[in-house]
């Protein structure tokens, strides 16, 4: 797992090492300019000092040998070249020399050279590089090695200060541990690090929207086992009055009107599955092109009984505008959608009334209507009827009883293909007329 | 005993409506709160059996129209929420008493006769005048200690005559008893069902004055 702490602690120390090369870098550079000024000096007074006393020519392997590596070498050569002596004479340097500083590369390493003419001699005065550099790099090492040594003590340093620094955090992680499922109030957002508020804020928005969608789902649970207990009451009263009976006819009666009580039981249950399925996020749906004209002919077909049965002319207009009403989305909630709408209007419209039906294209758009020659919904009452378990005054008289789930499962269907639902006058001025537009789907 | 049911769910108010008729009360039902009080105003019933949840008016606002214009008759309330808080509510408001639904016919008769009998200022389920005896709850009656046998319109008629002896009760008033709104009444119906009690019980039992109404005696030294 990743940790801020060791992430932290891996890069400060990283950085901090990059940080101590970088010195000793710095004084290497800087120490081996200081040792190069200093020796080369060194070498000048040397060669002065030489030039005070002439010499006799070298005899072979004559001279201090066993010098150590880091010795310096002295040659002298006189006006013809030929040399006079050579202080370590194992050591192979050029015979010949230029005058003043040079740099001299032998298979023995790099020479700082310093010659200059003494009368008829030629002094030369040598010395090994490396042992420039060694001195710079001892000076380079002594720089950083306090620096490395106080490296672990640094590293547990950030180590307890990134841990303090996260306290904040750990707080809040205790403080979301702690809750339970149910206990939304907002985290405290007061004396937090401006870096630890935002995740709390954020965390406080979320808080919010749970808690509002906990509460929604709360009533809507509540407002469910009411309106459930309502269709058992009655399929209590009706079994108890089946019990009750005495004759054969009765018992008859009291066992129809106890399935039909049972059957708006079952329908209710369904509509509230229904809707439960279509709360938004609960599921994804495939979807895919549908053509809304087709659709509300298999709808029609289903739904003739009952209007025949109430003697009400239910029918599809035929579109007149060219162009197919086909729109992207999931078949099994617009059939929902299609088939709410027509049974409302339907069980709603008074015997021998009238229910039209249709499904066009209008540019980017497609437009469903349902209009019927019911009592319709006064222009207050519109904007309610899609609250769930809403039941407009109009709906009380007559047999027909809705759950005051249809319109509320038409409008979440609706929502969720980017529909809108207009509520207006149906047939004639009369009645009601639903019309929903859908974005066409794309051709 | 009349009751008006006041319930919006058809299914729900037409199975009450016919199990209290079982059970002998003359019912009379409407489904929404305007509905209920206009009822209310006829002064008509003798308990009221009221759902919280209905339209136009709810019953909070039906029962505390009630109490506040005096009306102290008794209300029974149906509520499909069990929250303590709701039925508080509905006690608060004035109820008598409360149903939570689902609930039971015969528990929901019961308890209208409680209701009934309380609201008479009797506290046994028995109503007993001189030596008739009627029990409500079976719908039994007894003359002499012996079981006696009464049609329920029968039995109806005297439980409203004895449920306030001594007082006068019009031919209307009786047949407010008899029947709801719904029912069909017979012409004539009162007289029929007088004259089968004078001959089960005496003709001295029930008194006819006439032009008025019927009556049965205060029986004076009892009452003292």
């Amino acid at each position: 797992m990743r940790s801020i702490r060791r992430e932290l602690l891996v890069w400060l120390l990283l950085g901090l090492a990059l940080g101590v090369a970088a010195a000793a870098v710095g004084t290497y550079l800087r120490a081996r300019e200081e040792a190069n000024a200093l020796f080369d000096h060194q070498l000048e007074e040397m060669v002065a000092s030489l030039t005070d006393a002439p010499f006799a020519p070298a005899s072979g392997g004559a001279g201090g040998g066993g010098a150590g590596d880091d010795a310096l070498v002295v040659q002298i050569w006189d006006r013809n070249g030929v040399q006079l002596y050579l202080s370590q004479p194992q050591r192979v340097l050029p015979k010949r020399a230029q005058l003043g500083f040079t740099n001299v590369h032998t298979d023995e390493g790099d020479w700082r050279v310093f010659s200059a003419l003494a009368g008829n001699q030629v002094l030369q005065v040598a010395q090994p590089m490396h042992a420039r550099r060694a001195l710079a790099a001892s000076m380079a090492l002594r720089t950083i090695v306090p620096l490395l040594a106080m490296l672990p003590a640094l590293g547990l340093l950030i180590w307890l200060i990134i841990a303090q620094g996260l306290k904040p955090l750990q707080r809040v992680a205790a403080a979301v541990a702690r809750r339970s499922p149910t206990a939304l109030e907002p985290l405290p957002e007061r004396e937090l690090p401006s870096e630890v508020q935002p995740l709390v804020q954020a965390l406080n928005a979320l808080l919010a929207r749970l808690r509002e969608a906990l509460s929604a789902q709360r009533t809507f649970i509540a407002d469910a086992a009411h309106e459930l207990r309502t269709p058992l009451t009655a399929v209590h009263l009706q079994a108890q009055l089946a019990e009750r009976a005495t004759t054969d006819a009765e018992r008859r009666g009291a066992l129809a009107d106890l399935k039909s009580g049972l059957e708006r039981a079952t329908r209710l249950s369904e509509q509230l599955l229904t809707l439960a399925r279509e709360e938004p996020g609960v599921a994804e749906r495939p979807v895919a092109p549908i053509d809304l004209h087709a659709l509300a002919r298999d709808v029609i077909r289903e739904l003739a009984p009952l209007a025949s049965a109430k003697s009400i002319d239910l029918g599809l207009i035929e579109p007149s505008a060219p162009g197919q009403p086909i729109v992207s989305g999931d078949v099994g909630a617009l059939s929902t959608l299609v088939s709410n709408l027509i049974d409302n209007a339907v069980r709603y419209s008074p015997a021998r009334g009238r229910v039209d039906v249709s499904a066009l294209r209008d540019a980017d758009r497609v437009v469903l209507t349902v209009r019927d020659t019911g009592p319709g919904i006064p222009p207050d009452e519109r904007s309610r009827v899609f609250d769930r378990f809403y039941r407009g005054a109009h709906a009380e008289n007559g047999s027909e009883r809705g759950s005051g789930l249809g319109l509320a499962i038409v409008k979440r269907i609706a929502e969720r293909h980017g529909a809108e639902i207009v509520l207006g006058e149906g047939i004639d001025g009369a009645g009601l007329g639903v019309t929903v537009r859908f974005p066409a789907a794309a051709a | 005993m009349r009751i008006l049911l006041a319930e919006d769910d058809p299914m729900i108010g037409a199975s009450v409506g016919r199990g209290l008729r079982q059970d002998g009360f003359a019912v009379d039902w409407v489904e929404d709160g305007r509905a209920a009080e206009a009822a209310l105003g006829e002064r008509v019933h003798d308990a009221i059996v009221l759902d919280l949840g209905l339209p136009r008016r709810t019953g909070l606002e039906v029962l505390g129209g009630m109490r506040r214009g005096g009306d102290t008759r008794p209300v029974l309330i149906l509520t499909a929420r069990d929250a303590v808080a709701d039925r508080v509510a509905g006690l608060d408001a004035g109820a008598d008493d409360y149903l939570v639904k689902p609930f039971d016919l015969d528990e929901l008769s019961a308890r209208l006769r409680a209701l009934l009998r309380r609201g008479a200022g009797r506290a046994e389920p028995v109503l007993a005048h001189g030596e008739v005896e009627l029990f409500p709850a079976t719908r039994e009656a007894r003359f002499k200690g012996e079981p006696l046998s009464l049609s329920p319109r029968e039995f109806a008629l005297l439980e409203a005559l004895i449920a306030r002896p001594g007082a006068i009760l019009s031919r209307v008033q009786l047949e407010d008893k008899l029947y709801g709104w719904a029912d069909p009444v017979e012409s004539n119906a009162v007289e029929v069902h007088i004259h089968a009690l004078r001959r089960k019980l005496g003709a001295d039992f029930i008194r006819n004055v006439r032009g008025v109404g019927w009556m049965v005696a205060r029986p004076a030294p009892a009452q003292a």
